[in-house]
């Protein structure tokens, strides 16, 4: 049986991994990997936040009653979170292709047109 | 009328935005009127609204699907709301009557879609009860700003997308946080709720949680460090996007962070938040106002100009008191016009002199004499010159920091109007004691605007208390959360 507070730590550490990237990496597409890690991490952490010990997902069926399961609406919230995150995830892509043919790269030291 | 057809105002945009590919094949025209026309009819519920929770004095309280709150979502239109969706629905209709002369590239459609959306996730935020569901409309509201500022699909504008699309990617995973530590620790998401239960929660989480919120909501209120994005975005969105960035998205924010802040204010550790935020504001205010004074670009200038500003109303929402709240009501009510006025006059006139760089507006007041007429009004407002609307707002702001005691915030953001007063003459000097040129024709639905705004501008400077009594109005609404508990016909689950 794995203690609760595992799975706290694995999700901000995921969230502390992604922030790493997102701040550290030159590479666009590593930044954004970064954001998506960034993003599983906090999901994590929300199931986590609704998770009880040795009970069965939220779903009412057989010899699952309300009693025995896992609190629903965290996992409500990271459905509608994932959705959320790949869209952001889209976006940010279909921006990157755009910014590839103008630019001819990647590299954030080299975009700068924007100053000031 | 039933108080319910208020969830008009959020299922009209995104409807009409549903709809817009059916209206595709009539042409571009046919889709901006239609956009007018669903912002217009926005317009029309939003003053009902607002006519409604005025004379009444109580607020709209929508409860979707007859599900009560807790257990369902609820929509929360009281005074500030009101007031604010109705100022996002006018800014909306205005800059939806400039996209006839701003937008040109292709493809209307989406743009037409997207427009609607950001008009809609704004109408959420502002009056949506759910912790969650004020995510989902700041996740709608972002998106959607992530694709208008890239909509010109030049390399800066995906340059300046990309910049958004990060900080406000890491600002979404910071709320969400935040959000799960409250949803921990009391067991709600709706807001009514969690002001219930917030003397309860453990002082630390709650710090913790609310100082991700805020940073998390940073990057939709522009508040330093989370601001570099908007500059960029700014000067590289399509002209009436810039106008509505700047009008009620920016405030949609700064609404969601007072609103949450406030809610909490029974927990111990609150004034430490609060002293986070005050020096987040103050830092936003010089920042901005030195970064603007070398900007050569006067779209981007503006913007820095509004950052602080915002930066102030932040400063008014972080004082803790009902005259500090009530005055960055009223500032946000002042900061909406004149913002809507400078942008739309820039990016007119950035239109029809091929650029918004300073050296393209010398001559402006023999070029364009009316355009040039309102942007000098909106400089000389927002530098804060009496008269005009803006100083009665900063004048609360100061009186009311002082009072409280941070006399280094309130001498901090003085001396930085002095700062933007530098700038803003030299905006005006250009425009009219440089330069010459031929006088080019001006559009009438535009400068009809223009007008009206220049009108609305000088009448609050001259008669600032219809307006500030509608502030008062609003802000006790933030302020005071006991009735806000109150209005929320709460189920009696957990509490």
């Amino acid at each position: 049986m794995i203690h609760i507070s595992a799975f706290y730590f694995g999700s901000i550490a995921l969230v502390l991994i992604g922030l790493y990237a997102v701040l550290v990496k030159k590479n666009i597409l590593k930044m954004l990997i970064g954001l998506s890690i960034m993003e599983t991490g906090v999901n994590l952490l929300l199931v986590s936040i609704g998770y009880i010990s040795g009970r069965s997902a939220p779903i009412l069926s057989e010899g699952i009653t309300p009693d025995k399961a896992v609190d629903p609406i965290p996992q409500a919230l990271v459905l509608t979170a994932i959705v959320i995150g790949v869209a952001t995830t889209a976006m940010a892509l279909s921006a990157v292709i755009v910014l590839y043919r103008r630019y001819g790269t990647l590299n954030v030291e080299e975009i700068r047109r924007l100053r000031g | 009328m039933n108080g319910q057809y208020a969830s008009l105002l959020i299922a009209l945009p995104l409807l009409g935005a549903f709809f817009v590919p059916l209206i595709k094949g009539f042409g571009e025209k046919a889709i901006k009127t239609y956009v007018l026309i669903i912002t217009a009819i926005q317009t029309g519920i939003a003053a009902w609204v607002f006519r409604e929770v005025y004379s009444t004095g109580k607020p709209i309280i929508v409860i979707a699907g007859g599900w009560k709150p807790p257990v369902g979502i609820n929509l929360y239109l009281g005074h500030f709301a009101a007031l604010f969706v109705l100022i996002v629905a006018l800014a909306s209709f205005l800059m939806a009557v400039f996209n006839f002369k701003a937008i040109e590239v292709e493809p209307i459609d989406k743009y037409a879609m997207l427009f609607l959306l950001l008009m809609l996730g704004a109408t959420g935020m502002i009056s949506t009860g759910d912790i969650f569901n004020l995510f989902v409309f700041m996740e709608i509201t972002a998106i959607t700003a992530y694709a208008l500022t890239a909509y010109n699909k030049t390399g800066e504008a995906a340059e300046a997308s990309l910049k958004y699309i990060i900080l406000g990617g890491i600002g979404s995973s910071f709320f969400l946080i935040g959000v799960a530590l409250i949803y921990g620790a009391t067991g709600t998401l709706n807001m009514a709720q969690i002001a219930q239960l917030a003397g309860h929660i453990d002082p630390t989480v709650a710090q913790v949680g609310l100082a991700l919120i805020i940073f998390g909501l940073a990057v939709e209120a522009e508040l330093f460090p989370l601001n570099a994005w908007a500059p960029d975005a700014y000067q590289a969105a399509p002209h009436p996007v810039t106008a509505m960035f700047s009008a009620f998205v920016v405030k949609a924010g700064l609404y969601a962070m007072a609103r949450v802040l406030y809610l909490t204010s029974a927990v111990e550790s609150w004034h430490n938040v609060l002293r986070l935020l005050v020096v987040m504001a103050t830092m936003t205010v010089v920042v901005a106002e030195l970064s603007a004074l070398r900007q050569r670009n006067v779209k981007r200038m503006i913007a820095y100009s509004s950052i602080s500003q915002v930066g102030l109303i932040a400063l008014a929402f972080a004082l803790g008191t009902q005259a500090g709240v009530d005055a960055g009501v009223f500032q946000m009510v002042n900061h909406a016009i004149i913002k809507a006025l400078l942008f739309l006059g820039v990016g007119y006139a950035a239109i029809q002199l091929g650029g918004a760089e300073i050296e393209n507006f010398r001559g402006l007041g023999r070029r364009m004499p009316v355009t040039a007429f309102g942007i000098t009004v909106g400089s000389m407002a927002a530098v804060g010159i009496p008269l005009f609307n803006i100083f009665w707002s900063k004048l609360r702001i100061i009186l009311a920091t002082i009072e409280v005691g941070y006399t280094w915030a309130a001498f901090l953001v003085l001396g930085a109007s002095v700062v933007e007063a530098v700038y803003y003459f030299r905006l005006i000097h250009a425009i009219w004691f440089e330069g010459d040129g031929e006088r080019i024709s001006e559009s009438v639905p535009l400068m009809a605007i223009v007008i009206a705004l220049v009108i609305l501008v000088i009448a609050i400077g001259i008669y600032p208390n219809y307006v500030w009594s509608v502030s008062q109005k609003a802000g006790s609404d933030i302020f005071n959360v006991a009735n806000y508990i109150k209005n929320v016909p709460l189920m009696g689950v957990g509490a």
